[in-house]
C-alpha cells in the first residue's frame, strides 16, 4: 500500500467521524431555524428559509402569544439562562476547592491510610444520585434549601468531586518531590510554595477538572426539575424539559442550541488544555 | 498529619453531608414495610429482597440492566477507541475533527437529551414524523413494546459518551512515548499486532477508568429521559422500575430494595477498576 492512499483513507475516516458527532447537532440547528410552515412540509435535512424566529421568541416578554388557533405560553428563558450560569459556576468553583485541597493532601502529605481515603472518596462516585432523589430531599429541606439554587449546587459539586480528586491526587503524587522542596529550603512556607509552585503548574489539570465538571453536572436534567419548582428559579434543562414541547418544539430546541453556545465555545477554547491536563495527572512525573 | 485532615475535611464534609444520610435512609427503609398506602413501618428484615428475587420479572429488569450497560460500554469503548487512535495520528484535518468528535460531549447533556428525544420521537407534525414513526414500530416490532424509547436512549449516551471516551483515550494515547511505537515497528508484523500488544497493554489505565466512568452515565442518561417522557419507558430496566414502584405505586420500601440490587454490581466494577488503575507499585512511593 503507497503512503498516499494511507492517507487518504486516513483523511475520509476522520471526515466521517466528524460527521457523526456533527450529525445530531446539526439536525437539531436545521429545525431550530425553520418556520412552523416549514417544519411540516419542508426537508427534514434541509431549510429553504431560515428564521431566527424560534430564538427570538425566547426572548420576547410577556406571558403568552397567539399563532393560529392555539396561544402558546412564554417561558423565562434569560432568567434560566441566568439560573444556570449561576449555578454551574458555583459548582465548578465548589468542587475545584474542595478537590484541590484534599488531593493535595491526600497526594503529597499522604496522610496513613490515604490510598483507602483516596480509594473510599473515588468509590462515592458510583452512587447514582437521581435513585436517592427522596432522601437527598430530605436532607435538602432540613437545611432550609427547599427551591434554592443552592440546593443544586450543594449536590452537583458532590456529583464530579471524586473523579476530581483523583485526578489531582494523582497529577501531585507523580509530580517530583524536589520541586517543592526546592521553594521550603529557600525559605517559602509551604502554603506560598503550593499557591505559587504547584498550583500554577496543575493548571492543565485544574482545567481538566474543571471542564469534566461541567461535562458531568451540564448532563443532570432530573434532580434539577425535581429540586427547583419554582418557575422563575429554573436552570435552562429544567425549564426547557417541562415545556409544552408538543407545541412548541422548534422554540425548545432552539433554547437548547442557545444554552449550548457558552459552554462549547468554552470547551473549544480549553479542549487542547483538557486533553493535557488528563494525560498530566495518568502519567508518571509529567 | 493534623494539616493533612484539615485540608481533606471541606471534601469530607461535602460528600458526607450530602449523601450518607440518603444512603443510610435508602438501606434502612429497605429492611422496612414503608409505603404509602400505610404498610408496617417496624422491621420486616429481608422480605423485600426476598419478594424481589422471587419475582420473574426481576430477573428480566435485571437482564436488561446488565444487557444496557454492556451494549452501550462496549460500543462507546469501540467508537471512543477507533476515533482516538484516528485523532493521534498526524494530518491537517486533525484540529478540526477533534473540535467536532469534542462536541457531542461539550454539548450539555441535560438539554441535548430534551432536543434528542423529540428529534426521535417528533410530535405528529413534522416533515420527518412519518420516517421516525416507522422506524419506531419496526423497533418495537422486533425488540418488543416501548423498545424503541429505550433504544434512542442507548443511542444518545453511546453518542455523548462516545465522544467523551474517544477525547480521555486520546489523552492516554498521548502518554505513550513515541520510542515504545518504534520499537513495537520493529518487533511486530503489522499494526494489528502493535494494537494488541504494545498500545492496548499501555491504555489498560486509561480503558478501565473510561468503562467506570461510562457505567455511571449510563445511568444518568436513563434516569432524564424517563423523567421526561413522565416514565414513558416501559421497558423493564432496574432503575427506572424503582422508579416506578416509589413514585407511582408509593411502595418506597421496594423500591429501595431494587434500586440496592444494583450494588453488588457496581461494587465489583469498583474493585475490578482498582485492580487494573490504582497499581500496585504505587504504594511503595
Amino acid at each position: 500500500m503507497s503512503p498516499g492512499r494511507g492517507r487518504w483513507r486516513h483523511r475520509v475516516l476522520l471526515a466521517l467521524i466528524a460527521m457523526y458527532s456533527v450529525f445530531p447537532i446539526y439536525f437539531i440547528t436545521v429545525q431550530s431555524l425553520k418556520t412552523p410552515e416549514e417544519d411540516v412540509f419542508g426537508n427534514p435535512l434541509w431549510i429553504a428559509d431560515p428564521t431566527f424566529e424560534n430564538y427570538t421568541e425566547l426572548f420576547e416578554s410577556g406571558e403568552a402569544r397567539v399563532r393560529g388557533f392555539a396561544i402558546l405560553p412564554r417561558v423565562p428563558f434569560v432568567l434560566w439562562l441566568a439560573n444556570s450560569a449561576v449555578v454551574l459556576a458555583a459548582s465548578v468553583a465548589l468542587t475545584l476547592a474542595c478537590a484541590v485541597l484534599a488531593a493535595y493532601a491526600l497526594g503529597r502529605l499522604q496522610p496513613p491510610g490515604w490510598r483507602w481515603w483516596r480509594r473510599g472518596l473515588f468509590a462515592t462516585y458510583a452512587i447514582p444520585h437521581t435513585i436517592l432523589f427522596i432522601p437527598i430531599y430530605q436532607v435538602l429541606l432540613s437545611l432550609g434549601l427547599d427551591d434554592s439554587p443552592g440546593a443544586l449546587v450543594l449536590v452537583y459539586s458532590t456529583m464530579a468531586l471524586p473523579f476530581c480528586l483523583w485526578l489531582l491526587s494523582a497529577y501531585y503524587h507523580h509530580l517530583p518531590r524536589e520541586i517543592e522542596e526546592s521553594a521550603l529550603v529557600e525559605g517559602a512556607s509551604r502554603l506560598t510554595a503550593f499557591v505559587r509552585i504547584m498550583l500554577p503548574m496543575s493548571r492543565n489539570v485544574l482545567v481538566a477538572a474543571g471542564l469534566f465538571t461541567l461535562g458531568t453536572v451540564g448532563q443532570d436534567f432530573m434532580l434539577a426539575s425535581i429540586f427547583l419548582l419554582d418557575r422563575n428559579k429554573q436552570t435552562v434543562a429544567a425549564g426547557l424539559g417541562v415545556m409544552d414541547v408538543s407545541l412548541e418544539e422548534l422554540v425548545a430546541v432552539a433554547g437548547v442550541n442557545l444554552a449550548a453556545i457558552p459552554v462549547v465555545i468554552l470547551c473549544a477554547l480549553f479542549a487542547r488544555d483538557y486533553v493535557r491536563g488528563l494525560t498530566a495527572a495518568m502519567v508518571e512525573g509529567a | 498529619m493534623v494539616v493533612a485532615y484539615t485540608l481533606m475535611a471541606p471534601a469530607l464534609l461535602l460528600v458526607l453531608g450530602v449523601l450518607a444520610y440518603p444512603i443510610g435512609w435508602e438501606v434502612w427503609v429497605s429492611f422496612t414495610g414503608l409505603s404509602s398506602h400505610g404498610g408496617t413501618r417496624g422491621f420486616v428484615g429481608l422480605a423485600n429482597y426476598r419478594g424481589m428475587l422471587a419475582e420473574a420479572f426481576f430477573w428480566k429488569a435485571m437482564g436488561t440492566t446488565v444487557m444496557y450497560f454492556a451494549v452501550t460500554t462496549v460500543a462507546k469503548l469501540l467508537l471512543g477507541l477507533g476515533m482516538a487512535l484516528l485523532l493521534v495520528r498526524p494530518s491537517r484535518l486533525r484540529p478540526l475533527v477533534f473540535l467536532a468528535v469534542f462536541l457531542p460531549w461539550a454539548y450539555p447533556g441535560g438539554v441535548t437529551v430534551i432536543a434528542w428525544y423529540w428529534m426521535l420521537n417528533p410530535p405528529l407534525i413534522t416533515s420527518y414524523s412519518l420516517a421516525a414513526g416507522t422506524l419506531k414500530y419496526a423497533v418495537d416490532g422486533i425488540l418488543g413494546a416501548g423498545a424503541y424509547a429505550f433504544v434512542s436512549v442507548a443511542l444518545f449516551n453511546v453518542w455523548r459518551g462516545g465522544s467523551f471516551t474517544a477525547v480521555f483515550l486520546l489523552a492516554g494515547l498521548n502518554a505513550i512515548p513515541v520510542e515504545l511505537f518504534e520499537y513495537a515497528a520493529l518487533d511486530t508484523r503489522n499494526s494489528w499486532q502493535r494494537l494488541r500488544h504494545v498500545t492496548l497493554p499501555l491504555l489498560r489505565p486509561f480503558l478501565a477508568l473510561a468503562v467506570f466512568l461510562s457505567f455511571t452515565t449510563a445511568f444518568g442518561d436513563l434516569a432524564n429521559v424517563w423523567m421526561l417522557t413522565g416514565g414513558r419507558i416501559i421497558f423493564p430496566v432496574v432503575g427506572t422500575y424503582a422508579y416506578w414502584l416509589g413514585i407511582r405505586d408509593g411502595e418506597l420500601a421496594q423500591a429501595a430494595a431494587w434500586s440496592l440490587s444494583l450494588v453488588p454490581l457496581l461494587a465489583l466494577a469498583l474493585v475490578v477498576l482498582f485492580r487494573w488503575f490504582d497499581a500496585p507499585e504505587e504504594r511503595t512511593s
